[in-house]
């Protein structure tokens, strides 16, 4: 009888060979193809970890799920990545963790301040106000979009305790600034790191300067597991917070299908419960559970080994777009790094001038006509989204840049599967669109 | 604590101490995960299948420094049925499975620290003992209890400790076969450090060794006032 190993290389080796069947030759034809913002890029490897996975059927988090805790931790240079479902959710369990009763007096609750920014994405605010925290929110500079240094001190206030924002579009913020302020004023550092991964300020990694942050896997993003996140601390009690958090609340930490592996599952007290009750059904945070399957991870470990390429290759499609932009700089603005940061572009962001003479749903209702997609900073100004109009808030001055963002700017892509075929259609249809042409 | 890690490992080096007391150096097949002193691992004796669920195991304090990743040592001593099938089985050159990091028995050394070690509960401060270096601000106390002279593990790594380090003090206690005059004769005790120490109530304590001696020496010093807070221990089912 053929073993299970003979065949799952007969199976694997099948697997390559559909990939380069199906997905080798990739061509552009720039009459019928979309330039896509974003994109999974991928090889064999990815579809062999994939089916490897499947074929293992744990389904739940396994071996590649702590091959990539592990690896992902080493790459930020920190003793812990958790792996969940998405970023969104990646987000909700790290500022959920400090709102943990295990932090004692340094726990944030209900109606302690965090600052943020509006011009973002909807989940970097979300878990504030899903863990009854109050938003305190700054406005943002035009061209790095990410919050204005000199604001963010004259934000905080007397129930100021905290401090969430997202590294904008890979821009690492003003990290000088928010760790003077951070420790000045004692307060916990989040940073969203999802659009940046690989990012870096002074040298360092994005990621790391934070006591927690978040990373998204989602398509769009640097590397992609389908749907996942990943919270990242080098605090181990962080770490076991989140992981409580992230695992329905309870406070053994086994992985699925483990048991005891604290040693001491039936030798323990907590609350009110029987002396020896079952570590394993002990609840110490009201919890969720995001964790992520096997297949998915397993797709990320191949994923994780190209991340340094696809790196490289967002900086260099960020320089050639900046290069073929630049003879629009009347019209538009362009993106620019913070202060001694080195950014993992998530995108090319885009502002239209007030005097461009057309506005930015002219120029994106072209690219878009020609194939070119186009996407809005997320949600502009959060405040003016249906959801958001009657949160409780703090505004530290005014929202004006990001009333800004949220009418005259877009991005365009530069992720790695952006080749220079597409690069030459996005250059000629901006020369178009300049020249005058407009979508009919 | 990293997340755990399941790591094929070859046993490289034995070393039989007598009275059915090991020491195994085991070399992992590919780098080890970020661990602090006083974690622990399972190990197992049975081929484990990554697709599959981790068979029977047994826990063992990492005993060898978290700045190599490339090495783990683990002391025990055969008291049960597996630690009899490893005494049987764990020769040079077999491979084990181990799962690490767990557990939360990490030394705080933000001030003053007594360290009560019986027997192979030594395993738990050694990679700590080894992190000290010469500067060292608080004093760190350990009493470190034994059968018999020869049981007295990493006896030569705790020597040369504290021989560099003013701040790090040690008392040894075996049972029987005390020949010099640096070993005290019979059980450890609260008794014979008590005195050394500079602000008992604002020490903390550490224990890790066989059960009775930790629920003695825990009750010991729940009678001389010291609050339970301050009282870790390496306790295991």
């Amino acid at each position: 009888m053929t073993s299970p190993e003979t065949v799952r290389a007969r199976i694997l080796d099948l697997v390559r060979q559909y990939h380069a069947a199906k997905y080798s030759s990739a061509s552009f034809d720039p009459a019928k193809d979309l330039v896509h913002y974003a994109g999974r890029v991928f090889d064999e490897e990815e579809i062999v970890n994939l089916v490897d996975a499947g074929l293992d059927f744990y389904l739940t988090a396994n071996r590649y799920a702590d091959r990539f805790e592990a690896d992902f931790a080493d790459y930020l240079g920190l003793s812990n990545a958790l792996l969940v479902n998405s970023g969104s959710s990646a987000n909700l369990v790290a500022l959920t963790a400090l709102t943990s009763p295990k932090l004692k007096d340094r726990r944030l609750k209900p109606g302690d301040e965090v600052i943020t920014t509006a011009c973002g994405f909807p989940t970097t605010l979300n878990p504030i106000l899903q863990n009854r925290l109050i938003p305190v929110f700054v406005d943002v500079n035009l061209g790095d979009y990410t919050a204005i240094p000199e604001r963010l001190a004259d934000a905080v206030g007397p129930k100021t305790k905290a401090v969430m924002m997202a590294h904008t579009m890979g821009v690492p913020f003003h990290l000088d600034a928010v760790m003077d302020l951070v420790k000045k004023h004692n307060l916990w550092l989040i940073e969203d790191n999802c659009d940046a991964l690989g990012s870096t300020y002074r040298g360092k990694l994005t990621g790391t300067f934070g006591h927690l942050s978040t990373c998204s896997f989602y398509p769009a993003h640097h590397i992609t597991l389908g749907e996942g996140g990943c919270v990242s601390t080098d605090d181990d009690e962080l770490a076991r917070i989140a992981r409580s958090i992230r695992d329905w609340g309870r406070d053994c930490y086994c992985a699925g299908g483990e048991n005891n592996t604290c040693g001491k599952r039936f030798g323990q007290q907590f609350g009110a419960l029987p002396f020896g009750y079952d570590h394993k059904y002990v609840y110490s945070h009201i919890g969720y559970n995001l964790k992520v399957t096997d297949m998915q991870a397993a797709v990320g470990c191949a994923q994780l080994r190209k991340l340094d390429k696809f790196i490289a290759r967002r900086k260099e499609n960020f320089r050639k777009i900046t290069r073929l932009l630049k003879q629009c700089e009347d019209r538009l603005l362009l993106p620019r790094a913070t202060e001694f940061s080195d950014p993992s572009w998530f995108g090319y962001v885009v502002t239209v001038k007030d005097q461009a003479g057309f506005s930015r749903n002219d120029l994106t209702s072209f690219l878009e006509a020609n194939r070119i997609e186009t996407r809005n900073l997320f949600s502009g100004n959060l405040l003016c989204h249906p959801a958001y109009q009657d949160i409780p808030h703090r505004v530290s001055g005014d929202l004006t840049n990001t009333d800004i963002v949220m009418n005259n700017t877009f991005f365009i892509g530069v992720y790695p599967g952006i080749d220079d075929k597409r690069l030459d259609h996005i250059r000629g249809v901006f020369d178009r669109f300049m020249a005058g042409e407009r979508a009919s | 604590m990293a997340t755990p890690q399941k790591l094929r490992c070859r046993a490289q080096k034995i070393t039989d101490h007598g009275d059915h007391v090991y020491t195994v150096d085991l070399v992992p097949e590919r780098p080890l995960p970020r661990f602090k002193p006083g974690q622990f691992l399972h190990l197992t004796l049975d081929d484990y299948d990554p697709s599959g669920f981790w068979p029977e195991s047994r826990v063992f304090s990492i005993a060898s420094s978290p700045a190599r990743r490339d090495h783990l040592k683990i002391s025990y001593s055969v008291k049960g049925r597996y630690t009899a099938r490893m005494e049987k089985e764990l020769h040079e050159g077999r491979m084990a499975w181990v799962k690490m990091p767990y557990g939360d028995f990490v030394i705080q050394d933000a001030g003053d620290v007594v360290l009560l070690a019986g027997g192979t509960g030594i395993t738990a401060f050694i990679a700590f003992i080894e992190s000290l270096t010469g500067v060292f601000h608080s004093s760190v106390y350990l009493a470190y209890g034994a059968r018999k002279p020869e049981l007295l593990l990493y006896r030569e790594s705790i020597d040369a400790k504290a021989g560099a380090n003013n701040g790090f003090h040690v008392r040894y206690f075996v049972e029987s076969g005390s020949r010099s005059p640096e070993l005290f004769a019979g059980r450890l005790s609260l008794e014979a450090i008590w005195n050394k120490l500079k602000d008992p109530e604002n020490t903390a304590y550490y224990i890790a060794g066989p059960p009775a001696m930790i629920q003695t020496l825990t009750a010991n010093l729940l009678k001389k006032e010291i609050a339970a807070e301050m009282i870790k221990v390496d306790a295991w089912e």
